[in-house]
Protein backbone atom coordinates (compact mmCIF):
# COMPACT_ATOMS: atom_id res chain seq x y z
CA UNK A 1 0.00 0.00 0.00
CA UNK A 2 1.38 2.97 -1.37
CA UNK A 3 -0.97 5.45 0.94
CA UNK A 4 -0.28 6.49 4.35
CA UNK A 5 -3.70 7.57 5.03
CA UNK A 6 -7.04 6.28 3.08
CA UNK A 7 -10.15 7.58 4.54
CA UNK A 8 -13.49 6.74 2.60
CA UNK A 9 -17.01 8.16 3.65
CA UNK A 10 -15.92 8.90 7.27
CA UNK A 11 -18.42 10.48 9.07
CA UNK A 12 -18.96 11.34 12.87
CA UNK A 13 -22.20 12.51 14.51
CA UNK A 14 -22.57 14.36 17.91
CA UNK A 15 -26.12 13.66 18.51
CA UNK A 16 -27.99 15.74 15.69
CA UNK A 17 -25.06 17.71 15.13
CA UNK A 18 -23.06 16.03 11.47
CA UNK A 19 -19.69 16.87 12.65
CA UNK A 20 -17.71 15.05 9.57
CA UNK A 21 -20.04 14.22 6.97
CA UNK A 22 -18.67 11.53 4.50
CA UNK A 23 -15.37 12.73 4.12
CA UNK A 24 -12.77 10.69 1.37
CA UNK A 25 -9.39 11.37 0.67
CA UNK A 26 -6.05 10.04 0.42
CA UNK A 27 -2.54 11.17 1.14
CA UNK A 28 0.49 9.24 0.21
CA UNK A 29 3.41 8.12 1.78
CA UNK A 30 6.13 10.65 2.39
CA UNK A 31 3.45 13.57 1.73
CA UNK A 32 3.46 16.69 3.45
CA UNK A 33 -0.57 16.99 3.75
CA UNK A 34 -2.00 20.30 4.76
CA UNK A 35 -6.15 19.89 6.11
CA UNK A 36 -7.57 23.49 6.49
CA UNK A 37 -10.62 24.74 7.03
CA UNK A 38 -12.74 27.25 9.38
CA UNK A 39 -13.00 26.27 12.86
CA UNK A 40 -15.85 24.11 13.51
CA UNK A 41 -15.11 22.45 9.70
CA UNK A 42 -14.30 19.23 11.16
CA UNK A 43 -10.70 19.28 10.85
CA UNK A 44 -9.87 18.11 14.71
CA UNK A 45 -12.98 15.90 14.78
CA UNK A 46 -11.56 13.80 11.43
CA UNK A 47 -7.51 14.10 13.14
CA UNK A 48 -9.02 12.29 16.61
CA UNK A 49 -11.00 9.76 14.70
CA UNK A 50 -8.01 9.06 12.78
CA UNK A 51 -6.12 8.80 15.80
CA UNK A 52 -8.38 6.26 17.27
CA UNK A 53 -9.68 8.98 19.79
CA UNK A 54 -13.22 9.02 18.32
CA UNK A 55 -15.02 6.41 16.60
CA UNK A 56 -16.48 7.09 13.48
CA UNK A 57 -20.15 7.01 13.28
CA UNK A 58 -20.02 5.32 9.60
CA UNK A 59 -17.20 5.06 6.91
CA UNK A 60 -13.84 3.36 7.07
CA UNK A 61 -10.04 4.72 7.15
CA UNK A 62 -6.59 3.08 7.34
CA UNK A 63 -3.50 4.94 8.69
CA UNK A 64 -0.07 2.97 7.70
CA UNK A 65 -2.14 0.17 6.10
CA UNK A 66 -4.43 -0.38 9.87
CA UNK A 67 -7.91 0.13 9.94
CA UNK A 68 -8.88 2.69 12.81
CA UNK A 69 -11.75 1.16 14.36
CA UNK A 70 -10.39 -3.19 13.51
CA UNK A 71 -6.90 -2.15 14.53
CA UNK A 72 -6.26 1.02 16.77
CA UNK A 73 -3.27 -0.45 18.34
CA UNK A 74 -1.32 -0.96 14.86
CA UNK A 75 -2.48 2.67 14.31
CA UNK A 76 -1.03 4.12 17.56
CA UNK A 77 1.40 2.37 17.27
CA UNK A 78 2.78 4.13 13.89
CA UNK A 79 1.95 8.04 14.34
CA UNK A 80 2.57 10.82 16.48
CA UNK A 81 -0.70 13.21 17.11
CA UNK A 82 0.40 16.64 18.69
CA UNK A 83 -2.62 18.05 19.69
CA UNK A 84 -4.88 21.52 20.11
CA UNK A 85 -3.72 22.01 23.24
CA UNK A 86 -0.51 20.94 24.81
CA UNK A 87 -0.74 17.41 26.16
CA UNK A 88 1.83 17.26 28.81
CA UNK A 89 2.23 16.20 32.81
CA UNK A 90 2.51 20.06 33.59
CA UNK A 91 3.52 18.25 37.51
CA UNK A 92 6.53 16.65 35.86
CA UNK A 93 9.66 17.87 34.54
CA UNK A 94 10.68 17.39 30.38
CA UNK A 95 12.77 14.80 31.14
CA UNK A 96 10.32 13.04 33.17
CA UNK A 97 7.82 13.73 30.40
CA UNK A 98 10.01 12.67 27.48
CA UNK A 99 11.28 9.02 29.11
CA UNK A 100 7.37 8.35 30.00
CA UNK A 101 6.20 8.26 26.91
CA UNK A 102 9.15 6.80 25.35
CA UNK A 103 9.35 3.74 27.49
CA UNK A 104 5.73 3.36 26.52
CA UNK A 105 6.08 3.40 23.00
CA UNK A 106 8.47 0.66 23.20
CA UNK A 107 11.87 2.30 23.50
CA UNK A 108 14.36 0.72 26.15
CA UNK A 109 14.98 3.26 28.74
CA UNK A 110 19.18 3.82 27.04
CA UNK A 111 17.17 4.62 23.89
CA UNK A 112 14.49 6.94 25.23
CA UNK A 113 17.31 9.06 27.25
CA UNK A 114 19.26 9.37 24.06
CA UNK A 115 16.03 10.50 21.92
CA UNK A 116 14.93 12.20 24.44
CA UNK A 117 18.52 13.95 24.31
CA UNK A 118 18.32 14.69 21.06
CA UNK A 119 14.81 16.20 21.24
CA UNK A 120 15.29 18.81 23.98
CA UNK A 121 18.54 20.25 22.34
CA UNK A 122 16.51 20.44 19.01
CA UNK A 123 14.15 22.26 20.43
CA UNK A 124 16.25 23.98 22.77
CA UNK A 125 15.28 23.24 25.92
CA UNK A 126 18.36 21.30 27.28
CA UNK A 127 18.73 24.18 29.67
CA UNK A 128 15.03 23.79 31.51
CA UNK A 129 15.06 20.19 30.79
CA UNK A 130 15.23 19.24 34.85
CA UNK A 131 12.22 22.48 35.57
CA UNK A 132 8.19 21.02 35.95
CA UNK A 133 7.01 22.07 32.99
CA UNK A 134 4.07 23.92 34.47
CA UNK A 135 7.02 26.84 34.86
CA UNK A 136 7.66 27.14 30.99
CA UNK A 137 6.01 29.54 28.77
CA UNK A 138 3.15 28.78 26.45
CA UNK A 139 6.13 28.31 23.67
CA UNK A 140 8.15 26.26 25.33
CA UNK A 141 5.54 24.01 26.09
CA UNK A 142 4.49 23.69 22.98
CA UNK A 143 7.93 23.17 21.30
CA UNK A 144 8.23 20.28 23.89
CA UNK A 145 4.62 18.67 22.98
CA UNK A 146 6.20 17.83 19.58
CA UNK A 147 8.94 16.79 20.95
CA UNK A 148 6.51 14.37 23.30
CA UNK A 149 5.03 13.19 20.16
CA UNK A 150 8.38 12.66 18.19
CA UNK A 151 10.11 10.60 20.66
CA UNK A 152 9.05 7.06 19.12
CA UNK A 153 9.77 8.32 15.27
CA UNK A 154 6.26 7.77 13.74
CA UNK A 155 5.98 7.32 10.25
CA UNK A 156 2.70 9.26 9.86
CA UNK A 157 2.45 12.51 11.75
CA UNK A 158 -0.77 14.40 12.89
CA UNK A 159 -0.20 18.00 13.81
CA UNK A 160 -3.00 19.73 15.05
CA UNK A 161 -2.15 23.78 14.73
CA UNK A 162 1.62 22.84 16.13
CA UNK A 163 2.53 26.51 15.70
CA UNK A 164 -0.23 28.09 17.43
CA UNK A 165 1.38 30.25 20.44
CA UNK A 166 4.69 30.25 18.92
CA UNK A 167 6.46 33.52 18.10
CA UNK A 168 8.10 33.71 14.67
CA UNK A 169 11.63 32.12 15.76
CA UNK A 170 9.84 29.16 17.40
CA UNK A 171 7.77 28.81 14.52
CA UNK A 172 10.69 28.90 12.43
CA UNK A 173 12.31 26.14 14.61
CA UNK A 174 9.29 23.80 14.02
CA UNK A 175 8.41 24.28 10.34
CA UNK A 176 12.64 23.50 9.63
CA UNK A 177 12.69 20.50 11.30
CA UNK A 178 8.81 19.36 10.33
CA UNK A 179 10.76 20.07 6.47
CA UNK A 180 13.41 17.66 7.96
CA UNK A 181 11.45 14.86 9.23
CA UNK A 182 9.57 15.24 5.97
CA UNK A 183 12.57 14.68 4.01
CA UNK A 184 13.24 11.91 5.43
CA UNK A 185 10.10 10.10 4.56
CA UNK A 186 7.69 11.19 7.33
CA UNK A 187 4.30 11.85 6.36
CA UNK A 188 2.52 14.68 7.89
CA UNK A 189 -0.58 15.53 8.19
CA UNK A 190 -1.21 19.24 9.12
CA UNK A 191 -4.02 21.62 10.10
CA UNK A 192 -3.09 25.15 10.60
CA UNK A 193 -4.62 28.66 10.06
CA UNK A 194 -1.67 30.41 9.07
CA UNK A 195 -1.96 30.22 5.70
CA UNK A 196 1.62 30.90 5.29
CA UNK A 197 2.34 27.91 7.04
CA UNK A 198 0.29 25.89 4.69
CA UNK A 199 1.97 27.53 1.93
CA UNK A 200 5.57 27.02 2.87
CA UNK A 201 5.08 23.54 4.17
CA UNK A 202 2.85 21.55 2.16
CA UNK A 203 2.71 19.47 -1.11
CA UNK A 204 -1.06 19.60 -1.12
CA UNK A 205 -3.73 20.58 0.97
CA UNK A 206 -7.81 19.73 1.55
CA UNK A 207 -10.23 22.46 2.53
CA UNK A 208 -13.10 21.01 4.51
CA UNK A 209 -16.30 23.26 5.28
CA UNK A 210 -18.92 22.52 7.24
CA UNK A 211 -17.82 18.81 7.52
CA UNK A 212 -17.45 18.33 3.80
CA UNK A 213 -14.53 18.20 1.94
CA UNK A 214 -14.61 21.07 -0.41
CA UNK A 215 -11.39 20.46 -2.34
CA UNK A 216 -8.21 18.93 -2.46
CA UNK A 217 -4.93 20.59 -5.00
CA UNK A 218 -1.60 21.59 -4.49
CA UNK A 219 -1.31 25.34 -2.97
CA UNK A 220 0.05 26.62 -6.29
CA UNK A 221 -2.37 24.90 -8.56
CA UNK A 222 -5.33 26.14 -5.86
CA UNK A 223 -3.61 30.08 -5.98
CA UNK A 224 -3.48 29.96 -10.31
CA UNK A 225 -7.10 28.54 -10.14
CA UNK A 226 -8.16 31.41 -7.46
CA UNK A 227 -5.57 33.93 -8.55
CA UNK A 228 -4.45 35.66 -5.37
CA UNK A 229 -3.10 34.02 -2.33
CA UNK A 230 -3.88 31.36 -0.05
CA UNK A 231 -5.73 33.56 2.04
CA UNK A 232 -7.95 34.25 -0.96
CA UNK A 233 -7.99 30.21 -2.04
CA UNK A 234 -9.14 29.97 1.91
CA UNK A 235 -12.25 32.45 1.70
CA UNK A 236 -13.14 31.52 -1.72
CA UNK A 237 -13.77 28.31 -0.96
CA UNK A 238 -15.29 28.62 2.72
CA UNK A 239 -17.19 31.97 2.18
CA UNK A 240 -16.05 35.27 3.96
CA UNK A 241 -18.56 34.99 7.21
CA UNK A 242 -17.41 33.42 10.32
CA UNK A 243 -19.10 30.16 10.33
CA UNK A 244 -21.08 29.04 13.16
CA UNK A 245 -19.11 26.55 15.06
CA UNK A 246 -20.53 23.54 16.67
CA UNK A 247 -20.64 23.27 20.47
CA UNK A 248 -18.33 20.81 22.30
CA UNK A 249 -20.60 19.08 24.87
CA UNK A 250 -17.54 17.12 26.36
CA UNK A 251 -15.60 20.84 27.14
CA UNK A 252 -13.85 20.51 30.12
CA UNK A 253 -15.08 22.34 33.28
CA UNK A 254 -13.18 25.84 33.43
CA UNK A 255 -12.96 25.78 37.00
CA UNK A 256 -10.04 22.90 35.77
CA UNK A 257 -7.96 26.02 34.80
CA UNK A 258 -7.46 26.79 38.35
CA UNK A 259 -6.29 23.48 38.79
CA UNK A 260 -3.48 23.24 36.32
CA UNK B 1 1.53 -9.96 29.18
CA UNK B 2 4.89 -8.63 29.43
CA UNK B 3 4.18 -5.05 27.84
CA UNK B 4 1.49 -4.56 30.23
CA UNK B 5 3.74 -5.21 33.23
CA UNK B 6 6.36 -2.84 31.90
CA UNK B 7 3.24 -0.21 30.96
CA UNK B 8 1.86 -0.78 34.47
CA UNK B 9 5.77 -0.18 36.03
CA UNK B 10 6.37 2.97 34.33
CA UNK B 11 2.79 4.28 35.16
CA UNK B 12 3.20 3.43 38.35
CA UNK B 13 6.18 5.84 39.23
CA UNK B 14 5.01 8.39 37.26
CA UNK B 15 1.14 8.15 40.01
CA UNK B 16 3.42 8.16 42.39
CA UNK B 17 5.83 11.16 41.55
CA UNK B 18 2.37 12.97 40.62
CA UNK B 19 0.62 12.11 43.70
CA UNK B 20 3.24 13.83 45.77
CA UNK B 21 3.01 16.72 43.32
CA UNK B 22 3.43 19.55 44.29
CA UNK B 23 5.26 18.76 48.03
CA UNK B 24 3.37 21.92 49.93
CA UNK B 25 -0.27 19.79 49.14
CA UNK B 26 1.00 17.14 51.40
CA UNK B 27 1.19 19.28 54.62
CA UNK B 28 -2.95 18.81 55.46
CA UNK B 29 -2.88 15.05 54.54
CA UNK B 30 -0.94 15.04 57.55
CA UNK B 31 -2.19 18.43 59.59
CA UNK B 32 -5.55 17.03 59.48
CA UNK B 33 -5.00 13.54 61.11
CA UNK B 34 -2.71 14.82 63.47
CA UNK B 35 -5.00 17.62 64.37
CA UNK B 36 -7.93 15.16 65.38
CA UNK B 37 -5.62 12.69 67.12
CA UNK B 38 -4.28 15.43 69.33
CA UNK B 39 -7.95 17.14 70.28
CA UNK B 40 -9.59 14.27 70.27
CA UNK B 41 -7.45 12.10 72.59
CA UNK B 42 -7.13 15.10 74.70
CA UNK B 43 -11.07 16.03 74.62
CA UNK B 44 -12.29 12.78 75.36
CA UNK B 45 -9.96 11.26 77.59
CA UNK B 46 -12.48 10.68 80.31
CA UNK B 47 -14.35 8.22 78.17
CA UNK B 48 -11.27 5.79 79.43
CA UNK B 49 -12.96 5.66 82.65
CA UNK B 50 -15.79 3.75 81.82
CA UNK B 51 -15.55 0.09 82.67
CA UNK B 52 -16.55 -1.03 79.37
CA UNK B 53 -13.57 0.71 77.54
CA UNK B 54 -11.21 -1.03 79.90
CA UNK B 55 -11.21 -3.86 78.04
CA UNK B 56 -10.23 -2.16 75.14
CA UNK B 57 -7.38 0.26 75.48
CA UNK B 58 -5.70 1.42 78.47
CA UNK B 59 -6.41 5.37 77.60
CA UNK B 60 -8.14 6.89 74.78
CA UNK B 61 -5.20 8.33 72.89
CA UNK B 62 -4.07 4.62 72.53
CA UNK B 63 -7.58 3.57 71.52
CA UNK B 64 -7.71 6.79 68.96
CA UNK B 65 -4.25 6.20 67.41
CA UNK B 66 -6.25 3.58 64.71
CA UNK B 67 -7.77 6.27 63.90
CA UNK B 68 -5.03 8.94 62.91
CA UNK B 69 -3.55 5.78 60.42
CA UNK B 70 -7.19 5.37 58.87
CA UNK B 71 -7.57 9.36 58.38
CA UNK B 72 -4.35 9.67 56.69
CA UNK B 73 -5.26 6.88 54.19
CA UNK B 74 -8.20 8.48 53.73
CA UNK B 75 -6.75 11.46 52.93
CA UNK B 76 -3.89 10.46 51.02
CA UNK B 77 -6.12 8.93 48.40
CA UNK B 78 -8.63 11.12 48.01
CA UNK B 79 -6.58 12.99 45.71
CA UNK B 80 -6.44 10.37 43.34
CA UNK B 81 -9.68 10.97 41.55
CA UNK B 82 -8.22 14.78 41.40
CA UNK B 83 -5.21 13.91 39.41
CA UNK B 84 -7.11 11.78 37.32
CA UNK B 85 -10.08 14.53 36.48
CA UNK B 86 -6.78 16.42 35.80
CA UNK B 87 -5.16 13.97 33.37
CA UNK B 88 -8.05 14.21 31.17
CA UNK B 89 -9.03 17.81 31.55
CA UNK B 90 -5.21 18.95 30.44
CA UNK B 91 -5.35 16.13 27.51
CA UNK B 92 -2.71 14.00 29.59
CA UNK B 93 -5.03 11.48 29.63
CA UNK B 94 -5.51 11.67 25.26
CA UNK B 95 -2.01 11.34 25.14
CA UNK B 96 -2.09 8.20 26.82
CA UNK B 97 -4.92 6.94 24.66
CA UNK B 98 -2.99 7.87 22.03
CA UNK B 99 0.06 5.92 22.67
CA UNK B 100 0.07 1.82 22.10
CA UNK B 101 0.22 1.83 26.04
CA UNK B 102 -2.46 -1.00 27.80
CA UNK B 103 -5.32 0.49 28.88
CA UNK B 104 -5.48 -1.64 31.95
CA UNK B 105 -1.76 -0.37 32.55
CA UNK B 106 -3.31 3.27 32.91
CA UNK B 107 -5.64 2.50 35.41
CA UNK B 108 -3.48 -0.62 37.46
CA UNK B 109 -0.13 2.32 37.74
CA UNK B 110 -2.47 4.61 39.33
CA UNK B 111 -4.54 2.31 41.82
CA UNK B 112 -0.71 0.95 42.93
CA UNK B 113 0.85 4.47 43.11
CA UNK B 114 -2.30 5.04 45.16
CA UNK B 115 -1.84 2.37 47.32
CA UNK B 116 2.03 2.47 47.88
CA UNK B 117 1.30 5.99 48.67
CA UNK B 118 -1.11 4.67 51.26
CA UNK B 119 1.47 2.55 52.76
CA UNK B 120 3.93 5.23 53.13
CA UNK B 121 1.24 8.08 54.76
CA UNK B 122 0.11 4.74 57.43
CA UNK B 123 3.87 4.26 58.28
CA UNK B 124 4.77 8.28 58.87
CA UNK B 125 1.86 8.75 60.85
CA UNK B 126 2.40 4.65 63.10
CA UNK B 127 5.69 6.50 63.88
CA UNK B 128 3.98 9.46 64.75
CA UNK B 129 1.55 8.20 67.10
CA UNK B 130 4.02 6.09 68.34
CA UNK B 131 6.21 9.24 69.31
CA UNK B 132 3.36 10.45 71.55
CA UNK B 133 2.82 7.64 73.43
CA UNK B 134 0.04 4.72 71.29
CA UNK B 135 1.57 1.14 71.41
CA UNK B 136 2.00 -0.85 68.34
CA UNK B 137 1.76 -4.58 69.96
CA UNK B 138 2.08 -6.79 66.60
CA UNK B 139 5.69 -5.41 66.56
CA UNK B 140 8.20 -5.54 63.87
CA UNK B 141 6.94 -8.26 62.26
CA UNK B 142 3.26 -6.73 62.13
CA UNK B 143 4.17 -3.89 60.11
CA UNK B 144 3.85 -5.40 57.06
CA UNK B 145 0.41 -7.06 57.94
CA UNK B 146 -0.92 -3.22 59.12
CA UNK B 147 1.00 -1.77 55.79
CA UNK B 148 -0.30 -4.26 53.42
CA UNK B 149 -4.44 -3.31 55.07
CA UNK B 150 -3.38 0.27 53.97
CA UNK B 151 -2.13 -0.66 50.68
CA UNK B 152 -5.48 -2.84 49.71
CA UNK B 153 -7.60 0.13 51.98
CA UNK B 154 -6.20 2.76 50.21
CA UNK B 155 -6.97 1.20 46.54
CA UNK B 156 -10.47 0.73 47.41
CA UNK B 157 -10.91 3.83 49.16
CA UNK B 158 -9.74 5.57 45.95
CA UNK B 159 -12.01 3.69 43.82
CA UNK B 160 -14.88 6.49 44.67
CA UNK B 161 -12.98 9.47 43.35
CA UNK B 162 -11.66 7.60 40.40
CA UNK B 163 -15.44 6.45 39.56
CA UNK B 164 -16.33 9.74 39.95
CA UNK B 165 -13.36 11.18 37.64
CA UNK B 166 -14.12 8.53 34.70
CA UNK B 167 -17.49 9.09 35.04
CA UNK B 168 -17.28 13.03 35.04
CA UNK B 169 -14.34 14.47 34.27
CA UNK B 170 -15.23 17.09 36.35
CA UNK B 171 -12.79 18.23 39.05
CA UNK B 172 -15.80 20.00 41.32
CA UNK B 173 -17.89 16.46 41.20
CA UNK B 174 -14.68 14.49 41.77
CA UNK B 175 -13.46 16.80 44.78
CA UNK B 176 -17.13 16.97 46.68
CA UNK B 177 -16.05 13.11 46.56
CA UNK B 178 -14.65 14.06 49.94
CA UNK B 179 -18.10 14.22 51.32
CA UNK B 180 -17.92 10.31 51.37
CA UNK B 181 -15.27 10.34 53.86
CA UNK B 182 -17.86 11.67 56.74
CA UNK B 183 -19.86 8.66 57.33
CA UNK B 184 -17.48 6.16 56.03
CA UNK B 185 -15.27 7.50 58.79
CA UNK B 186 -17.39 9.09 61.62
CA UNK B 187 -20.05 6.23 61.38
CA UNK B 188 -17.47 3.30 62.99
CA UNK B 189 -16.03 2.68 65.93
CA UNK B 190 -13.59 5.85 65.52
CA UNK B 191 -15.33 7.61 68.73
CA UNK B 192 -16.27 4.19 70.86
CA UNK B 193 -16.24 0.90 70.91
CA UNK B 194 -18.56 -1.18 69.30
CA UNK B 195 -20.45 -1.98 72.91
CA UNK B 196 -20.84 1.39 73.72
CA UNK B 197 -22.71 2.41 70.81
CA UNK B 198 -26.75 1.54 70.44
CA UNK B 199 -29.25 2.06 68.43
CA UNK B 200 -29.63 2.70 64.55
CA UNK B 201 -26.68 4.02 64.99
CA UNK B 202 -24.42 0.89 66.30
CA UNK B 203 -26.51 -1.19 63.63
CA UNK B 204 -25.23 1.45 61.07
CA UNK B 205 -21.75 0.94 62.08
CA UNK B 206 -21.78 -2.38 61.81
CA UNK B 207 -22.82 -2.64 58.36
CA UNK B 208 -19.93 0.15 57.26
CA UNK B 209 -16.70 -2.27 55.86
CA UNK B 210 -14.71 0.51 57.32
CA UNK B 211 -15.63 -0.17 60.66
CA UNK B 212 -13.93 -4.02 60.16
CA UNK B 213 -10.41 -2.04 58.65
CA UNK B 214 -10.00 0.01 61.40
CA UNK B 215 -10.82 -2.72 64.12
CA UNK B 216 -8.42 -4.85 62.03
CA UNK B 217 -5.87 -1.80 62.58
CA UNK B 218 -6.59 -1.81 65.69
CA UNK B 219 -6.23 -4.96 67.04
CA UNK B 220 -2.99 -5.16 65.52
CA UNK B 221 -2.11 -2.34 67.34
CA UNK B 222 -3.40 -2.14 70.67
CA UNK B 223 -3.24 -6.71 71.00
CA UNK B 224 -0.95 -7.37 68.42
CA UNK B 225 -1.14 -11.39 66.19
CA UNK B 226 -2.32 -13.66 68.02
CA UNK B 227 -4.82 -16.71 68.32
CA UNK B 228 -7.47 -13.76 69.90
CA UNK B 229 -7.14 -11.25 67.10
CA UNK B 230 -6.08 -13.16 63.96
CA UNK B 231 -10.00 -13.44 63.13
CA UNK B 232 -10.22 -9.61 63.62
CA UNK B 233 -7.46 -8.75 61.72
CA UNK B 234 -8.69 -11.16 58.44
CA UNK B 235 -12.01 -9.77 58.50
CA UNK B 236 -10.56 -5.99 58.54
CA UNK B 237 -8.33 -7.54 55.14
CA UNK B 238 -11.70 -9.20 53.85
CA UNK B 239 -14.14 -5.79 54.64
CA UNK B 240 -11.36 -3.85 52.34
CA UNK B 241 -10.61 -6.39 49.69
CA UNK B 242 -14.42 -6.65 49.61
CA UNK B 243 -15.28 -2.50 49.55
CA UNK B 244 -12.29 -2.60 46.86
CA UNK B 245 -14.38 -4.97 44.79
CA UNK B 246 -17.14 -2.91 44.63
CA UNK B 247 -15.33 0.57 44.15
CA UNK B 248 -12.85 -0.46 41.60
CA UNK B 249 -15.52 -2.28 40.02
CA UNK B 250 -17.20 0.90 39.45
CA UNK B 251 -13.93 2.53 38.97
CA UNK B 252 -13.29 0.12 35.93
CA UNK B 253 -16.42 0.38 34.28
CA UNK B 254 -16.66 3.87 33.95
CA UNK B 255 -12.86 3.80 32.72
CA UNK B 256 -14.17 1.15 29.68
CA UNK B 257 -16.86 4.07 28.75
CA UNK B 258 -14.07 6.43 28.89
CA UNK B 259 -11.38 4.89 26.86
CA UNK B 260 -13.96 3.38 24.50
Amino acid sequence: MNEAIRVEALTKKFGTTTAVDGVSFNVPKGEFFGFLGPNGAGKTTTMRMLATLLRPTSGQAWVNGFEISQNPDGVRRSIGFAMQAVTLDPLATAWENLLLLGVLYGLSRKEAHQRGSELLELMQLTKVADSWIKNYSGGMRRRLDLAAVLMHKPEVLFLDEPTEGLDPAGRRVIWEYLKKLNGSGATIFLTTHYMDEADYLCERISIIDKGKLVVTDSPKRLKEKVGGTLDDVFIHYTGHRIQDEGLNPKAADPYTQMNT
Amino acid sequence: MNKVFRDTYYLFIRGFKQSLRPYIALMPEFAVPIFFFVVNSAGFQRVSDLAEFKNYAGNYLEFYAPVALLMAIFFSTGSAGIEVVTDIANGYMDRLFVSPVHRISIVLGKLLATGARSMIQAAIMLAFVMLIGAPFEAGLLGVPILLALAFIFGMAWSGIGLTLAFLTKNPRIVQSSFVFFIPFSFITTSQLPLPLLSGWYKAAVMINPVTYVLEGMRALMLNGVGPETVGTIAVGFLAAALFGLVTLGAALFAFRRLSA
